[in-house]
């Protein structure tokens, strides 16, 4: 067999939302004749995901991201497609799928309100069927991981976010499960918790050499757990590999801002002489001290070293574009052509002109500036 | 399909079947009731003020008694035993149907049956003993009190197979309740708040459950047992004890609850092929 | 100079003055909480349809129990099976102008704390409530009218007796009985702010409520001593009084003498509200929203 844990093909998923104006005529012709519209929420999604990996999923609201890990999770019916985990097909739910498979959701708690925590434990020990020996010491272990000592004791009523939070991954993982669905995981927690639930995902992953499946907003979590991303917009797979790859494909601009030495002043014309006629193009804002440029990454050595001799600089910062904005770029780009870069060998350089005007013609290569 | 043989990494589990799986699961939730009873105080005070509804219902009786000598061919003491048929039947909803009910609505709306669903045990035994409230199953024993009082004002001697038929009848009244009341609230699925359809059936459950379908006239008596069958759960165990039934008539009553079971859970196990989820 | 600033005092026009009681603002606030009461009640229309579905069930089957008592030549407490029909329609009626929801309601005010945003407003709350109220029953009674006919004709009411004078001594009554129901109803309410749970006090009344004011049986059927015990309650003032009027059962003098006790009980109703309302005020302050 070929041995991928998780093998998804064609997967569609769409919704039929009624769909109505405001209004009394509106309300009371509804009751007659129900108007509705198709949503794809989901459209012919193709992956494959090996024993071990950890695979993020990028996308912004009602990309269809949540609704592809539900699917896999076993939650939804696909309209069309075929997915196996473990060779199971999820949407069949099969007692034997379920009891290897965990799904986490932030903001969203499976433990009873008013009981002490370890209670809420017991009863997944019993729905799952773990035997007082493996809950004993799986217990000790995630105990240790994520320090619940202080918590086992107390209603979830009384813990703080991130507490419940380290509270809704213990219990989640009691029986071991192989795979693990996290869906926005890390949302509402503090920075220093967020963390915490990182370093641990990451230690159940190079312990147990579960699959691991998160959704997220913050790129925090997708950059320091996952080497491969999965990019869902529209319902469509735009983009699958490792997340340098990605922010190299779009080939994000980098800042440069130096700080003029004291008393000294330049304007736009001697920077336009320094940098040359692509100046008019570029972004290029005066600061208190200085001037800041944005520049494609590949021209940024060049531009840095024009500056740097051609100007009495104090100081040089050069940026990254925050990866945020990054993503942000690739979701303004249409399907094909990002399919289509990431598809062809890395020297494909994009300008930074270009994307902003939300296009990008593939196979452009950089002339010197 | 992969094999689940010698993963090292996974210890074993306890494997039993699914019906002892089950019975732990229902023990599970019922412990967790009695955790939670603190929770469920004011359910005492429910359970209590029934007390008082029930007397308004006896001393109605009394009244009615009081004017004619039998209701549709019933006496007094048979209108008490359907009483406590009654009230035993509406402990049970109170107890366990009706709050897991309410939190399968809750679970739909906030997404948290997600989490029902992602677990390895029949989700719909799971949905149904989700939250019992121990408190309740006071009015059990009243019920079962009243039943007993009845009994003794009958004089007559009720006979072992009648004895038997009225327990078989009462579980075949407790399934058909529960299975129309999980078909009710399996239409959460499609409109989240169901609350208004079971006030309904809260409202011909109250009134109309604890009458003999004698009473009623020819059609009602037809939507009683076979549309909303109240009445049938309810009049069919009482009549054991009151006048004796007849051997298809406890048939016919499994049959009815046999019926209203499957039902049950094939609409369920369609719900859950379109389940959509809260919004992401 | 510069013009005249937009933020000062003297520009705004002066605040009404809400110490004083006045008539007019309290029209004026009818008519536009009024207006937005009924566009809710046709928004949950769903919800009116069902509460006007459950309202039929209780006299449907009390219908059937007692003209089964009364079999189909007999009387009892003075009640063909026939007039049974017409009295527990009637009531139907009745019950749907008088009752109200509320005490299920407070508790999840109080909880929620949505109470903080009317006790702000400078107009009691019991307005906002008996503007609902009395939108719902309005939209309601597209339902129960017909609901009540349909009784009548399907259980072949007896009729015989009432006519148009009785009817329309009837409406006072009925608008006495609904001020004293809503009145002793919204008291029942404030008890969630000393209890979380209600439900059980919610039940307790509810039971003697419709035992007392003629929802179970009417009034003449019952023996005496318990016939007694309601007639020194306000409860068939609320409702049985109405229904003995429209059916010619109550006549002459005894109607006028019937408002007359209506009033005192309204008067001592209003008493009461207005002791427990101070206090459960103080109350919901002292505990926080």
């Amino acid at each position: 067999m070929s041995g991928a844990a998780v093998e998804v093909e064609q997967l569609r998923k769409t919704y039929v939302v009624p769909e109505r104006d405001a209004g009394i005529k509106a309300a009371m012709t509804s009751l007659v004749r129900r108007r509705t519209r198709s949503v794809a929420a989901v459209q012919e999604i193709s992956f494959a995901v090996q024993s071990g990996e950890v695979v993020g999923f990028l996308g912004p609201n009602g990309a269809g991201k949540t609704t592809t890990l539900k699917m896999l999770s076993g939650l939804l019916h696909p309209t069309s497609g075929r997915a196996e985990v473990f060779g199971f097909t999820p949407w069949r739910r099969d007692r034997d799928y379920l009891g290897r498979m965990a799904l986490i959701m932030g903001q969203r708690s499976q433990l009873q309100w008013d009981i002490p925590v370890v209670d809420s434990y017991r009863l997944n020990k019993a729905v799952f069927q773990i035997s007082d020996a493996d809950f004993a010491a799986r217990l000790d272990e995630l105990t240790d991981l994520l320090e619940l000592s202080d918590l086992l004791r107390k209603p979830a009523r009384n813990l703080s976010l991130g507490e419940r939070m380290k509270c809704e991954f213990a219990g989640s993982l009691l029986h071991r499960p192989q795979v693990l669905f996290l869906d926005e995981p890390t949302i509402g927690l503090d920075v220093a918790m967020q963390r915490r639930i990182r370093s641990f995902v990451a230690e159940y992953n190079r312990r147990t050499g579960a699959v691991v499946m998160l959704t997220s907003h913050y790129m925090a979590d997708v950059e320091a757990l996952c080497k491969r991303v999965i990019v869902i917009h529209h319902g469509t797979l735009l983009f699958d590999g490792p997340l340098a790859e990605l922010v190299r494909t779009v080939a994000p601009d980098k800042t440069i801002t130096v700080q003029l030495s004291e008393g000294n002043t330049a304007s736009r014309a001697d920077l336009a002489a320094l940098l040359g006629g692509s100046v008019a193009e570029a972004p290029v804002e005066e600061t208190d001290t200085g001037w800041r440029v944005k520049v494609p990454a590949a021209d940024t050595p060049a531009v840095a070293a024009r500056l740097l001799t051609g100007l009495p600089v104090a100081d040089v910062t050069i940026e990254d574009e925050p990866i945020e904005a990054v993503i942000e770029k690739v979701f303004a780009v249409t399907a094909q052509e990002l399919v289509q870069a990431s598809a062809q060998i890395p020297s494909a350089q994009i300008s930074s002109a270009q994307i902003s005007s939300a296009q990008i013609p593939s196979g452009q290569t950089q002339g010197q500036p | 399909m992969s094999s689940e043989t010698a993963d090292p990494r996974r210890s074993q589990t306890v494997d039993r079947g699914p019906l002892a799986h089950g019975w732990v699961i229902v023990r599970t939730y019922v412990r967790l009731g009695v955790l939670n009873v603190a929770q469920y105080r004011g359910e005492f005070y429910v359970a209590l003020a029934n007390v008082i509804t029930l007397a308004t219902q006896f001393v109605g009786i009394a009244v009615i008694f009081a004017n004619t000598s039998d209701l549709g061919g019933w006496t007094s003491a048979g209108l008490v035993a359907l009483i406590g048929v009654y009230t035993i039947l509406s402990g049970l909803i109170a107890m366990v149907i009706q709050p897991s009910l309410q939190q399968l609505m809750e679970g739909i709306r906030l997404g948290t049956f997600d989490f029902t669903l992602t677990k390895p045990a029949d989700s719909q035994l799971l949905a149904s003993v989700a939250v019992v409230s121990p408190a309740q199953a006071l009015n059990i024993v009243f019920g079962a009190g009243i039943v007993g009082y009845a009994c003794i004002r009958m004089g007559t001697m009720i006979g072992p197979l009648q004895w038997l038929y009225f327990c078989l009848t009462l579980v075949f009244g407790a399934a058909i309740v529960y299975s129309f009341l999980t078909l009710l609230g399996t239409c959460a699925f499609w409109w989240v708040k169901v609350d208004n359809i079971l006030v309904v059936f809260s409202a011909v459950f109250g009134q109309a459950g604890r009458w003999p379908l004698a009473v009623f006239p020819g059609w009602m008596r037809v939507v009683l047992s076979l549309v909303i069958p109240v009445g049938l759960a309810v009049t069919i165990p009482a009549q054991a004890l009151a006048g004796g039934l007849s051997g298809w008539l406890v048939l016919a009553s499994g049959s009815v609850a046999a019926l209203f079971f499957v039902a049950s859970r094939a609409f369920w196990r369609y719900a859950l092929r379109h389940y959509t989820g809260a919004s992401a | 100079m510069t013009a005249p600033s937009r933020t000062s005092l003297d520009g705004l026009e002066p605040a009404p003055d809400f110490s004083r009681f006045s008539w007019r603002a309290l029209r004026q606030y009818y008519r536009g909480e009024f207006a937005a009461s009924i566009a809710v009640n046709v928004a949950y229309r769903g919800s009116v349809g069902i509460w006007v579905v459950t309202s039929v069930i209780q006299p449907i089957v009390m219908i059937v129990v007692w003209r089964t008592v009364a079999g189909p030549t007999g009387t009892v407490g003075g009640y063909t099976a026939s007039r049974f029909v017409t009295y527990f329609a009637i009531m139907m009626l009745v019950n749907h102008l008088t009752f109200i929801w509320l005490m299920w309601e407070f508790e999840w005010r109080v909880r929620e704390g949505t109470f903080s945003p009317l006790l702000l407003r400078p107009i009691h709350p019991i307005h906002k409530d008996i503007s609902d109220n009395v939108a719902y029953k309005v939209i309601g009674l597209i339902g129960i009218l017909p609901a009540m006919v349909i009784l009548i004709l399907a259980f072949h009411g007896d009729l015989s007796g009432m006519d148009p004078l009785q009817l329309i001594a009837a409406v006072p009554a009925l608008v006495g009985g609904a001020v004293l129901r809503f009145m002793i109803e919204w008291v029942l309410a404030l008890s969630a702010f000393w209890m979380t749970k209600t439900t059980a006090l919610n039940n307790f009344y509810m039971s003697v409520q419709t035992f007392l004011s003629g929802g179970f049986a009417p009034l003449s059927v019952f023996p005496p001593l318990i016939a007694a015990i309601a007639n020194w309650s306000p409860f068939p003032w609320t409702q049985a009084f109405v229904a003995n009027v429209a059916m010619g059962r109550t006549t002459g003098v005894h109607i006028l003498s019937g408002y007359g006790v209506q009033a005192i009980w309204i008067a001592a109703a209003f008493g009461l509200l207005r002791l427990v309302w101070s206090r459960a005020v103080r109350r919901y302050s002292a505990v926080g929203a």
